[in-house]
């Protein structure tokens, strides 16, 4: 394995989230194929932490729900935030994709998360974030999660439109919003 | 604020994708300039919110301008009409538009989220997965390429190609089943839609109606009418 992916790895495994996206870009302009970082950087740090955490019985920094909303089935950058996540240590709960505002619910209820991440990737997708948003409320759960959007077409206007506590821009700030939430950043 | 008597001269400012049917449909005499753009430029859609800008910033004279796009990946988000009035498709994309409806895109999304469409437009420009798989194995080599493809598509269920007649459905079905066979892959069934200009068609009746006059308002929820001096905005396409 290569120096550079073994240092991502490496950073996974410490949490350094910021240090681990200077290092992901570096190896990819050096002409890393995307797999191999995923593969032997991202996916060997996050598959060490976990027996870690499991073993040595440290405190997680909380729980994390992640999922695609209702009629999007892109889940590339829902799966970087939960790698991401897994990184900084949460526990995280994923979903998957084209998730009913129910399921969520439902979810939320049964692994009660501290934050709640949600991503879509067209502009026709994005809508059911709000909707999502609004069962959450009619549940009676809004005020015990944070909510957490992203994905291509979403910005901090529109997540502040639909009454999310927070907007990520990519995967990275993602997990950085999810340790501000739980007040361990 | 100009009188109702005062025709402004129509223009149209349209992506590549949307031309067949343009020239098909558009009254000869309507339009005085008729502007491509490329395809695929919402692929970075500060590109196409660059591109759309500088042709609308080119029209000298005041006009009301055609915009040939929907949202498109926000790339409509923060143009601004200057000196122009813009009718716009209110739609996320140009799927909405070549199926002919707003609604029959909700039918089949509803139906099928995980559709991914092929057009005329889309097969002549080379923007499909087959495509991107040869270009991708030219840069990365096939396994590669292959692992990149199977991360943004492998959710897809259906592969379907649009088109507004039968006779382009016959013209384009060799290169959409290529492509379809490719996406077998990931277990894609192949479908084929038929289309309707019934969008573009009210576009046209929708842009000859505020050349003479009528109230932006009488448009319908189906289009935007930007007036002088505005800025396009994502939520003027969120609908219900």
């Amino acid at each position: 394995m290569s120096k550079i992916l073994e240092r991502i790895a490496t950073c996974i495994l410490e949490g350094d989230v910021e240090q681990t996206a200077k290092l992901v870009k570096r190896a990819l302009d050096e002409g890393t194929p995307a797999g191999q970082i995923m593969d032997e950087g991202l996916l060997a740090g996050t598959t060490q932490i976990r027996p870690l955490l499991l073993a040595g019985g440290s405190k997680q920094a909380g729980k994390v729900l992640l999922g695609t909303v209702k009629g999007d089935l892109h889940d590339i950058g829902k799966n970087l935030v939960s790698m991401m996540c897994e990184g900084a240590g949460f526990e995280v709960i994923d979903i998957g994709f084209n998730v009913e505002p129910e399921a969520f619910v439902e979810a939320i209820k049964k692994h009660q998360p501290e934050v709640v991440g949600m991503s879509a990737m067209l502009t026709t997708t994005m809508r059911a974030m709000g909707y999502t948003i609004k069962a959450i409320e009619e549940a009676g759960l809004r005020d015990r999660v944070k909510i957490m959007v992203g994905g291509a077409p979403v910005d901090a206007d529109f997540s502040k439109r639909i009454g999310a506590d927070g907007y990520g821009s990519n995967a990275p700030a993602g997990a950085d919003l999810a340790k501000k939430f739980v007040g361990a950043a | 604020m100009p009188a109702a008597s005062a025709r402004l001269p129509v223009v149209v400012v349209t992506c590549k994708v949307l031309a067949s049917a343009l020239e098909r449909l558009l009254p000869p005499d309507l339009a005085e300039d008729v502007t491509l753009l490329e395809y695929g430029l919402h692929r970075a859609p500060a590109k196409l919110t660059a591109s759309v800008q500088e042709a609308l910033d080119a029209i000298q004279v005041p006009s009301l301008v055609i915009l040939g796009y929907g949202l498109c990946g926000n790339g409509l988000r923060g143009i601004r009409s200057g000196a122009h009035t813009l009718l716009v498709p209110r739609t996320d994309d140009c799927i909405a538009i070549l199926l002919g409806s707003y609604k029959a895109y909700m039918r089949h999304f509803s139906a099928e989220p995980g559709t991914y469409w092929l057009t005329k437009g889309w097969l002549e420009a080379g923007s499909h997965p087959l495509k991107e798989y040869q270009e991708y194995t030219a840069r990365w080599g096939a396994d590669e390429a292959l692992w990149l493809l199977d991360q943004q598509y492998r959710n897809y269920k259906r592969i379907a190609l649009v088109a507004p007649n039968l006779e382009e459905m016959a013209q384009y079905r060799a290169s959409a089943q290529e492509v379809a066979r490719f996406c077998e892959r990931w277990g894609y069934r192949y479908e084929e839609v038929l289309g309707s200009d019934d969008y573009v068609t009210r576009l046209i009746e929708a842009a000859v109606a505020l050349r003479d006059g009528a109230p932006a308002a009488s448009t319908g929820p189906d289009f935007l009418v930007i007036p002088p001096a505005a800025e396009i905005k994502q939520e003027m396409f969120m609908r219900g």
